[in-house]
């Protein structure tokens, strides 16, 4: 009977093949938009989770007050200019429970002069000992990072060596910083994906250099790494009482573990996920309404045969059934062709999005992967499914409720 | 009761309401044996149709009641007049009434296929009928591929494909020519004489003087005409 029904079906599609074709396209094009945005969606999620997992067990610890949070840590830096950390501050966080280690930085900004050429860019010092627990020799591309007695040398990032200006940097090559000479003794690789853990602009110099460049021994913040990650949240919050009490402050320093901000990234590209899967419903619910317009014309013009088939025997769920079945075979094909159109177009768009991003400020580009699931894809077909019953429910129990003798004398 | 196939006691139908009532049909009274071969006879609007539909089940009456095989149809609802209709009556209409994206054999199966036939003997069954009316060349020709006349067998292998107790013929012949109604009238017959019980409504005097039984309407009223 179902065998018969799709046989049934395919006949009538086939007979109003153009018809046909447009109602499937209008489908198509509503999974297409589903499966590609939950696919960058999806790959935005993989893409700052890849970055960000390794720093499961990190807390970023800055002086700044009350206004410096997750957010202001990504878009302005670290640490706002009202407050430093001081060497207490450093000596009692190493006596916390949990902690591995301290990392301290000096924050300052600066100007690279390199054939007359300017840039502005923000200059880190540390010490070697910190340097080498954040870097290794294999995040460069080229050249070494800093040891212990260098003096006037720098490691500088892949878009400051190779993108900011017209002749490119190389090991060896003399730069200016803030006027003083300084040789550049290694590159870091390209990073790509953006963020706070960006080597891609950044300028390491030796904790004695930066404050004879800038004049600064300022501490603006510190990182640590936990042992076990699974504290990672009660050691944050210790830490800001820890520092708190020691500036008499409640909002002097925040400790913000490096997983809440994942979350917190993750939550926000979720809803913009939704979104955009909103934006493809409305495709989806047109689509819909173009089914039951075109199940609705097909009725009509049939009704002579539905007619015939309820005379002939055919009960009412029989003459349903055909026009269901007719509804769902249009949206399960067009459900397919748009799950494929959706895997190619979320590789268009993500390269497209990737285009945009390396345009944008240096740092901001990262490649993006979409990222299709079995998940939506499940999604998809039943949601074509459910699309194609709903919109020919209606047209199919109008079919249904006709009678035989005035469809049969229907011209 | 046991060959009666059809009963109908004082079965009248009435259209409308108030002062636009109008009764098709008239407190009916007649009984069909098994194996009868009987022509209904009547102009236009004389309630023909009405008598038609009540008969073949695709209407119900306004009063009185139609016994079909022995089974009391005049109360049942859609469903179950259309298991009826597709067990016990065979159509053939006037204008064929195939449909038009399914090929011969497919027409003749269709029936069978919403009373549950199991697929290799739907085939077969139909198959077989399609032969008896000498189709068995056209099987997987639409309707527009084929004459009128050939149309109309498909149709006949149609109407007989569930074993009916009646076949219910609506001017078999009348869009079609002299030579394929012939043909036709002799299939109908060649099935009656293997006792298959045949209505059929004409308007053809010709046509009618082959039953062996003429009922005439005028005015929603079905008299017996004596041969």
């Amino acid at each position: 009977m179902l065998k018969d029904n799709v046989n049934l079906a395919y006949k009538n599609i086939k007979e109003r093949l153009s018809r046909s074709i447009l109602t499937l396209l209008g489908i198509s094009i509503g999974i297409m938009a589903i499966i590609a945005l939950m696919g960058i969606g999806e790959g935005m999620q993989e893409a700052v989770s890849g970055e960000l997992s390794s720093l499961s067990d990190t807390i970023i610890v800055s002086a700044g007050g009350s206004n410096s949070d997750e957010f202001d840590l990504l878009t302005t830096g670290l640490g706002a200019d009202n407050g430093y950390l001081t060497e207490r501050d450093i000596a009692d966080l190493n006596r916390i429970q949990g902690i591995k280690e301290v990392s301290t930085q000096l924050t300052g900004s600066g100007i690279i002069t390199f054939n007359s050429e300017n840039t502005y860019v923000t200059l880190t010092g540390m010490d070697i000992d910190n340097q080498n627990l954040a870097y290794d020799n294999e995040d460069l591309s080229s050249g070494t990072l800093l040891e212990e007695g260098d003096q006037n040398k720098c490691v500088i990032g892949y878009s400051i060596a190779h993108e900011n200006f017209d002749t490119e940097i190389s090991v060896g090559s003399r730069i200016k910083i803030n006027d003083e000479k300084i040789v550049v003794k290694g590159i870091f690789s390209k990073q790509g994906m953006g963020g706070i853990t960006s080597t891609d602009n950044i300028v390491i110099l030796t904790a004695r250099d930066f404050e004879k460049i800038t004049g600064q021994s300022n501490i603006k913040a510190a990182i640590v790494r936990v042992t076990n990650p699974s504290e990672v949240e009660a050691i944050a919050e210790e830490i800001e009482q820890t520092i708190n009490e020691n500036h008499g402050d409640d909002d002097f320093a925040s400790a913000t573990a490096m997983s809440s901000l994942l979350e917190t990234i993750q939550n926000i590209l979720g809803i913009l996920s939704m979104v955009l899967i909103a934006i493809a419903a409305i495709a989806l619910v047109v689509a819909s309404i173009g089914i039951m317009n075109t199940m609705l014309t097909s009725v009509m013009e049939r009704t002579r045969e539905i007619g015939i088939m309820k005379a002939i025997g055919a009960e009412n769920k029989d003459v349903m059934l055909i026009f269901i079945i007719e509804g769902m075979l249009v949206s399960i094909v067009g459900g397919i062709i748009g799950i494929c159109l959706g895997v190619f177009g979320s590789q268009g768009m993500a390269s497209l999005l990737s285009g945009m991003g390396a345009g944008g400020p240096p740092g901001a580009n990262m490649t993006l992967t979409p990222v299709i699931t079995l998940y939506s894809i499940v999604l998809a077909v039943s949601v074509s499914l459910i699309v194609g019953i709903v919109s020919s429910l209606y047209p199919a129990w109008k079919a249904a409720k006709m009678s035989p003798i005035e469809a049969v004398r229907y011209e | 009761m046991s060959n009666e196939v059809i009963v109908t006691k004082d079965l009248s139908k009435t259209y409308g309401h108030g002062r636009v009532k109008v009764t098709a049909l008239k407190k009916t009274n007649i009984s069909i044996n098994q194996g009868e071969y009987i022509a209904i006879m009547g102009p236009s609007g004389s309630g023909k149709s009405t008598f038609m539909n009540l008969l073949g089940c695709l209407d119900s009456p306004t009063t009185g009641k139609l016994y079909i095989d022995g089974i009391d149809v005049s109360t049942l609802n859609d469903n179950q007049l259309a298991r009826i209709r597709r067990k016990k009556i065979g159509f053939i209409f006037q204008k064929y009434n195939l449909i038009p994206t399914l090929n011969a054999l497919e027409n003749s199966t269709l029936s069978m296929s919403f009373n549950k036939v199991g697929s290799d003997d739907r085939v077969r069954r139909a198959k077989e009928l399609l032969d008896m009316v000498g189709l068995s060349h056209r099987l997987n020709h639409k309707p527009s591929e084929m004459s009128g006349g050939e149309q109309q067998r498909v149709a006949i292998a149609r109407a007989l494909a569930n074993n009916p107790s009646i076949v219910l013929a609506d001017e078999p012949t009348g869009n079609v020519d002299t030579k394929s109604g012939n043909k036709i009238m002799s299939i109908l017959e060649e099935i009656n004489s293997q006792g298959e019980t045949i209505i059929i409504v004409t308007h053809d005097p010709n046509i009618a003087k082959r039953a062996k039984r003429v009922l005439r309407i005028q005015d929603g009223v079905v008299s017996e005409e004596n041969a």
